[in-house]
C-alpha cells in the first residue's frame, strides 16, 4: 500500500502561518501615521508654547531655535568634534563592557564557585546608581577620555553579565539532552545549544546597556571634560544659552533612538528564528 | 542453520533512582531488523529503558550490548526520536537534520545529500530552508525522525514520538514509519502507550509492568506485512490488542487511581 504523501503534508501544512496579507499595508500605514502625527504635533505644540506662552528665554527654547543652535555649532566646526569625543568614549566603553560582560556571564553560568563569590557584588552594584561615582572617576582618572570609558563600562557591564548568565542558565534541558544523545561534548553543548539559546537574553542586556552607556558618557562629561555632548550642555547651562542646551539634549535623544533602532535591526537579522 | 546473532542484548539490567526501582532485572534479546514496541502503564520505566540503551543514563547493574559491545555512552550507532521534537529553533530544517553528523564530525557533502534524501523520504522536500517555527507539529516530528536517521544508526530508539499529534496525523505517521522502516529495515525500539499502535507496527510487543518496572511478557505479532491501515479492523488484530490490554489493564487502572489520589 502506498500512502498519499501530499494529503499528509497539506493537512499538517495548515500550520504554516496565514495572515491577512491584504490588510497589512493599511494597518502599517495608519500605525506609522499616528506616531508621525504625534511627534510632529508635539514639536508644533512645543514651538507654540515657547514662542507665545513662555516668554522667558531662560526657561525654554523653541525647536526652531534649537535647530539653529545645532547648525551654528556645526558651522563653527564644534559639533563634529564634540560628537566624535562622546562617540569614541561610548563605543570604547560599550564594547569593553559587552565583551567583559558576556565573558563574566559565561563564567558565572559555568562555575558555581565563581557565581557564589561574585553574585553579591554584581547584584549589589547593578542595583546601586553607580552614576554617582562619576565625580570620583574624574578625580582618579582626570577629565580625559578614560574616566568616561570607565563610567560607561561600570554602567553597561552589569546588565550584560546578569542577562548572559540568566540566558545560559535557562537553556532548555531537553535541547541539551538532544545534542548529548548525538555524542556532543561539553564544548559542543555550549556552542551549539547554550550560547544560541541565550542570545535573545544577551541582546536584551546589550540593549539595556545602550541607554545606560549614553547616560554614563554625558553625566561624566558634565562633571568635567575637554569635549563632548555633555560639555556642550554644561557650557550652555553656564552661559544660560537655552537653545544650545537643548541642542545637546536633542543630539543625545537622536543618538539613543538611532542606536536602539540599529540594534533592533541587528536583532531582527540575528534572531529572525524567534517568533 | 546458522544461529542469528542478536543485535541488542539486555543482560540483567537494573536501574535504581534513590529509593525507586525503575527497572528490575531485564533480560532479553532483539534481532537485527526487528521492530519492537514497548507498552506499559506510566511510570513502568519505558523511558528509562530507552535512555539506558541510548547511553544517556547508566544502568545500576547489568548491561546493554549492541553488536556485542557494551553500551556506556551515547554514540552514532543509536538514533533517538524524542517525544518532543526538540528541534533547535535557530537552525533550518536541513541543519537540524544534520546536527548528528555535524556533532560527530562526519558531515560530508555525501552525508548532506543523504540527509536531503531522508527529508524527502519523510515528506519534507522543499522545506529544507524553513525554520522549525514555520512547521506544524506533524512536520516537526518528521524532522525529528529524519534527524535520527541521518546518522544512519544501527538501532532507532523512539519514545512516544507520535503522542503529541492528533489522531489523523498519527495514523498517517504510523504508515509512513512502516514504509520508511521497510526500506531500511533498521532495528527499532518504539515506546507507545497506544496498544493498537504497538500491534500495528511491531514484530513483537514488550509488555512492561510496574513496581518494580520489569518486562512482564513478550507478545509475537504474527500479522502479515506490508500492513495497510485497514488491518486494524481485522479480528486477528483486535484479538491481539485485547490480549495486551487484558495484560496491563489492572496496572493501568492502578496507576490512574494513584495519579488521582
Ligand atoms: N531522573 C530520575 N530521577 C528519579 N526518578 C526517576 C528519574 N527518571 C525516572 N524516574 C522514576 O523512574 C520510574 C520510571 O520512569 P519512566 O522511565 O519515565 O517511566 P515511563 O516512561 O514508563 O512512564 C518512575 O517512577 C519515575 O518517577
Ligand atoms: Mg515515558
Amino acid at each position: 500500500m502506498t500512502v498519499n504523501l501530499s494529503v499528509a503534508t497539506s493537512s499538517d501544512g495548515a500550520g504554516l502561518r496565514a495572515s491577512p496579507v491584504l490588510l497589512r499595508p493599511f494597518a502599517r500605514l495608519s500605525r506609522v501615521g499616528w506616531s508621525l502625527g504625534s511627534v510632529i504635533g508635539g514639536f508644533a505644540l512645543w514651538e507654540i508654547a515657547s514662542r507665545f506662552l513662555i516668554a522667558n528665554k531662560l526657561f525654554l527654547a523653541a525647536p526652531s531655535q534649537i535647530v539653529m543652535a545645532i547648525v551654528a555649532l556645526f558651522e563653527r566646526g564644534q559639533l563634529m568634534r564634540h560628537i566624535a569625543a562622546s562617540a569614541s568614549e561610548f563605543v570604547l566603553g560599550y564594547l569593553a563592557a559587552s565583551v567583559a560582560g558576556i565573558l563574566i556571564g559565561i563564567l558565572l553560568a559555568n562555575s558555581t564557585v565563581a557565581k557564589q563569590v561574585l553574585q553579591p557584588w554584581i547584584s549589589g552594584l547593578y542595583a546601586t546608581p553607580t552614576i554617582a561615582l562619576a565625580p570620583l572617576f574624574i578625580l582618579w582618572l582626570g577629565i580625559g577620555i578614560s574616566s568616561k570609558v570607565v563610567m560607561v563600562v561600570t554602567l553597561v557591564v552589569f546588565p550584560v553579565i546578569i542577562n548572559t548568565e540568566a540566558g545560559l542558565r535557562t537553556t532548555p534541558n531537553e535541547l541539551v539532552e538532544m545534542v548529548r544523545c548525538f555524542g556532543a561534548s561539553r564544548r559542543q553543548v555550549f556552542l551549539r545549544v547554550a550560547l544560541p539559546s541565550a542570545l535573545p537574553f544577551i541582546f536584551a542586556g546589550l540593549k539595556l546597556g545602550i541607554g545606560r552607556g549614553l547616560i554614563g558618557v554625558v553625566v561624566a562629561e558634565l562633571f568635567g571634560s575637554r569635549a563632548g555632548v555633555g560639555q556642550i550642555i554644561s557650557q550652555a547651562a553656564d552661559a544660560f544659552n537655552m537653545p544650545q542646551l537643548f541642542a545637546g539634549v536633542i543630539i543625545l535623544a537622536v543618538a539613543g533612538v538611532g542606536l536602539t533602532a540599529a540594534f533592533g535591526w541587528l536583532e531582527g537579522r540575528l534572531l529572525h528564528w524567534k517568533d | 542453520m546458522v544461529e542469528v546473532v542478536p543485535k541488542l542484548v539486555v543482560d540483567g539490567l537494573t536501574k535504581r533512582f534513590a529509593s525507586t526501582e525503575a527497572l528490575s532485572r531485564i533480560d532479553t534479546e532483539v534481532k537485527a531488523g526487528e521492530f519492537i514496541s514497548i507498552v506499559g502503564p506510566s511510570g513502568c520505566g519505558k523511558t528509562t529503558f530507552l535512555r539506558i540503551v541510548s547511553g544517556l543514563e547508566q544502568a545500576t547493574t547489568g548491561e546493554i550490548r549492541l553488536d556485542g559491545a557494551a553500551v556506556t555512552r551515547p554514540g552514532s550507532d543509536r538514533g533517538f526520536v524524542f517525544q518532543q521534537d526538540n528541534l533547535l529553533p535557530w537552525l533550518t530544517i536541513m541543519d537540524n537534520a544534520m546536527i548528528g553528523p555535524e556533532i560527530g564530525g562526519f558531515a560530508s557533502p555525501e552525508r548532506r545529500r543523504a540527509t536531503q534524501a531522508l527529508l524527502k523520504l519523510v515528506g519534507l522536500e522543499g522545506f529544507e530552508r524553513h525554520y522549525p517555527r514555520q512547521l506544524s507539529g506533524g512536520m516537526r516530528q518528521r524532522v525529528n525522525l529524519a534527524r535520527a536517521l541521518a546518522i544512519d544508526p544501527e538501532i532507532l530508539l523512539m519514545d512516544e514520538p507520535f503522542s503529541a499529534l492528533d489522531a489523523q496525523t498519527r495514523e498517517i505517521m504510523q504508515t509512513e514509519l512502516l514504509r520508511i522502516w521497510e526500506e531500511g529495515r533498521k532495528t527499532v525500539l518504539f515506546v507507545t502507550h497506544q496498544i493498537d499502535e504497538a500491534v500495528f507496527l511491531s514484530d513483537r510487543v514488550f509488555v512492561f509492568a510496574r513496581r518494580p518496572g520489569r518486562l512482564q511478557e513478550i507478545i509475537d505479532i504474527d500479522l502479515p506485512r506490508p500492513r495497510p491501515l485497514s488491518i486494524k479492523r481485522t479480528p486477528a488484530f483486535i484479538a491481539l490488542v485485547d490480549r495486551i490490554w487484558t495484560l496491563i489493564e489492572h496496572e493501568v487502572r492502578a496507576s490512574v487511581m494513584e495519579e488521582l489520589a
